[in-house]
């Protein structure tokens, strides 16, 4: 069986190295021999998303976030499917605003979301720019994640879990300290960093997750993980979150 | 003229030579203060250029394009005021006209040669009126944010459009520079025709895929790097302009960068004394201003050929008689270019990276995804070693490792001085070092130190 990455829009929403979270879940089922392969999906491409085993959907600037949600608006049902079938998802900054209900901008108006996801945005005033450190609970344990965002949407949850509880940085909004949003598979957050290559707890899980979702084994293989513990750990202790 | 003037010169000049016995590299300190004592500092000083004020700005190249003017012009008899190591923004600038003139008003000079920040330029040419920009290319930066681009862009637009008598030097292979030529200033472009090493599919930063003037897709015949190329809108039929200046038959060698030169009808031979192919661009964009400026083709070609890198822009050192090469990479276009230089040298060598996320770095690192690093897994590329240090060592070793470089040829270590030390015991033929701006002077500094120099 070949695990399917969708990355969705490279040509319109690649920011931040946004690439670096397609690479590292690629690269650690590489490592464990699990045959995997990278679909990139440009405007216009007819998919059926529950055939996907890994989506991904990164920031882009506000004209492309209009061009992606105009192409996805007549394949809403699907999407809204295969999230309800576990389908793993990650998005990013401007993924994940787009997931919600609506973005409100500075001057009143309200440009409507893919309305999948129980969440709105509003316009700031100032960019929330930093490192972050987010605690994210994941079976049976918590892991201490550390990412960089840079947005001036400030997001507020409805009736859903946040990805996490900041420890340091702004998150969400920069006062409820969530950050992102978690409905069953489907992860979104503001931080990129990009966040999946150094945070590679997070990466097994998701990897484990798709595959369980297959009806798979989700055992892995344990890795060296030296560097990226150590990179993780810089950025952690500089925050003062060790 | 002004006693505040004369007080805010005076003033810089003390605090240039105080910083100086202190040890300091301040090099936008003085200029600080003179602003402060006296704002219009910038704007009196400017005036005493006698035959004119060059602006170089753009992404990448400019500290290498303006060092080259400032040489084809010294070179040619004139005196020429620089702003030096990309003290590119006004405290800077200023900086290099305190320390270049006189308290006396009597004090000029024939040209002053600036490299500019893109996003200080429109406040730049409120002050300074320039006889002629030289724009070398714009790519996303590390530091830029969604769209952040296209704003820069479009402010340097207006800037130049208050600008009626100021000539235009540009790079006619982007497409978001050459679109500058629209304004209807005098303009001169310059290239470079296909060579050996032309692609014919590119990275691009999604900024440049797409017309500047109209939003329709741009079609290539080939890129030489990123979005520099030929090209062609499918809309409105925006295409690369002819450029009156053009290279060709380029030859990227491991000492010497040659081409030959293509100028109102004659023919002239190009050879720079140091590796990079991007260089070319640089020596293309100072020829052309050079030709603008009216300076004999010849006397730039031979002015040129003993250009001297600065501190960071593929400087050579030698350790033990092997050679090391220190190059400043601060976006993805610049690191993939300085890839390409040590893909392309022979022999068995050592890489080391030194990554700081200071503020003069961009704190967001995460640009290092979008640098091709997978181009060094080859494991027949004679890499024995990639030694990474600074404030972001372990995460440049991460990038490398799933680059798909072994992790057992990687080391991660912040300090700079220990990681120069580990690299300089190496048995290479050569070594390469690649910095952010802020690692790059301790980097230096440590090479000067432990090496027989340059
Ligand atoms: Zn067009």
């Amino acid at each position: 069986m070949m695990l399917a990455i969708y990355h969705l829009y490279p040509d319109l929403l690649n920011l931040y190295g946004d690439r670096g979270n397609i690479i590292a879940f690629r690269r650690r089922c590489e490592w464990r021999g699990i045959p995997v392969q990278v679909r990139e999906i440009n405007l216009g491409e007819r998919i059926d998303f529950s055939d996907a085993d890994f989506l991904f959907f990164g920031g882009g600037s506000d004209r492309e976030q209009d061009l992606m949600a105009e192409d996805l608006a007549d394949r809403k049902d699907n999407l809204r499917k295969a999230f309800e079938d576990g389908l793993v998802t990650l998005a990013i900054c401007g993924g994940y605003q787009l997931l919600g209900r609506y973005y409100r901008t500075l001057s009143g108006q309200v440009i409507p979301g893919l309305n999948l996801l129980d969440f709105y945005t509003l316009a700031g005033t100032t960019r929330l720019i930093g490192n972050v450190a987010v605690e994210i609970p994941l079976p049976g344990r918590m892991v201490r994640v550390s990412g960089f965002e840079n947005h001036s949407g400030q997001t507020f949850l409805g009736e859903i879990k946040p990805f996490g509880r900041v420890l340091s940085g702004h998150g969400n909004n920069g006062s409820d300290a969530t950050e992102g949003v978690r409905y069953k598979n489907v992860f979104c957050s503001y931080m990129h960093g990009p966040l999946l290559p150094k945070n590679p707890a997070l990466t097994d899980y998701f990897i484990q997750l798709a595959l369980e979702r297959r009806g798979r084994d989700g055992f892995l293989a344990p890795l060296d993980n030296g560097f990226e513990e150590a990179a993780n750990r810089v950025m952690l202790s500089r925050l003062k979150v060790l | 003229m002004p006693l505040r003037l004369c007080a805010a010169v005076w003033a810089g000049k003390t605090v240039a030579a105080l910083s100086r016995m202190l040890g300091y590299r301040g090099s936008s300190l003085p200029g600080h203060v003179a602003l402060r004592i006296y704002s219009g500092t910038l704007k009196a000083l400017a005036r005493r250029a006698r035959k004119g004020v060059v602006l170089v700005t753009g992404t990448n190249g400019k500290t290498t394009t303006n060092n080259m003017i400032a040489q084809v012009l010294t070179g040619a008899g004139h005196s020429v005021i620089i702003n030096r190591e990309g003290a590119n923004m006004l405290p800077g600038i200023a900086t290099a006209f305190v320390r270049g003139t006189g308290v006396n008003p009597a004090y000029a000079f024939d040209y002053a040669v600036l490299e500019v920040d893109e996003a200080s330029f429109p406040r730049m040419v409120e002050q300074v009126k320039p006889d002629l920009v030289v724009v070398t290319n714009f790519f996303r930066d590390q530091l830029d944010r969604y769209g952040e681009l296209d704003k820069t862009i479009s402010f340097i637009r207006e800037a130049l459009r208050k600008l009626p008598r100021t000539r235009l030097v540009l790079n006619a292979d982007d497409p978001l520079v050459a679109q500058l030529g629209r304004i209807g200033l005098k303009t001169g472009y310059f290239g470079l025709a296909p060579h050996g090493r032309v692609l014919d599919t590119s990275g691009a930063s999604r900024e440049a895929r797409f017309c500047p003037l109209c939003g329709m897709n741009l079609h290539y015949s080939f890129y030489h790097y990123s979005q520099l190329g030929l090209y062609e809108c499918t809309g409105c039929g925006f295409t690369r302009p002819d450029p009156e200046l053009q290279g060709w038959e380029a030859v990227s060698g491991i000492e010497e960068t040659t081409c030959r030169v293509a100028l109102h009808g004659q023919d002239y031979r190009l050879a720079l004394p140091t590796q990079g192919f991007y260089n070319l661009y640089n020596a293309l964009a100072a020829f052309c201003a050079g030709s603008t400026l009216g300076l004999d083709p010849e006397m730039v070609v031979q002015n040129l050929r003993h250009y001297r890198p600065e501190t960071g822009r593929l400087q050579h050192f030698r350790h033990h008689g092997r050679p090391l090469y220190l190059n400043l990479v601060k976006n993805p276009a610049g690191f993939n270019e300085s890839l390409a230089i040590l893909l392309a040298a022979r022999g068995s060598k050592d890489v080391y990276i030194a990554i700081n996320d200071n503020a003069a770095d961009g704190r967001d690192i995460s640009w290092l995804w979008d640098v091709d690093f997978e181009l060094l897994a080859d494991p027949n590329l004679g890499i024995a070693r990639f030694l990474c240090s600074g404030q972001r060592a372990e995460e440049m070793a991460v990038r490398l490792k799933y680059a798909g470089v072994p992790p057992g040829r990687i080391k991660a270590e912040p300090k700079i001085e220990n990681t120069v030390r580990d690299m300089l015991e190496g048995r290479t033929d050569a070594a390469y070092l690649l910095a952010t701006y802020t690692a790059l002077w301790p980097t230096e500094k440590a090479l000067s130190a432990l090496t027989d120099g340059k």
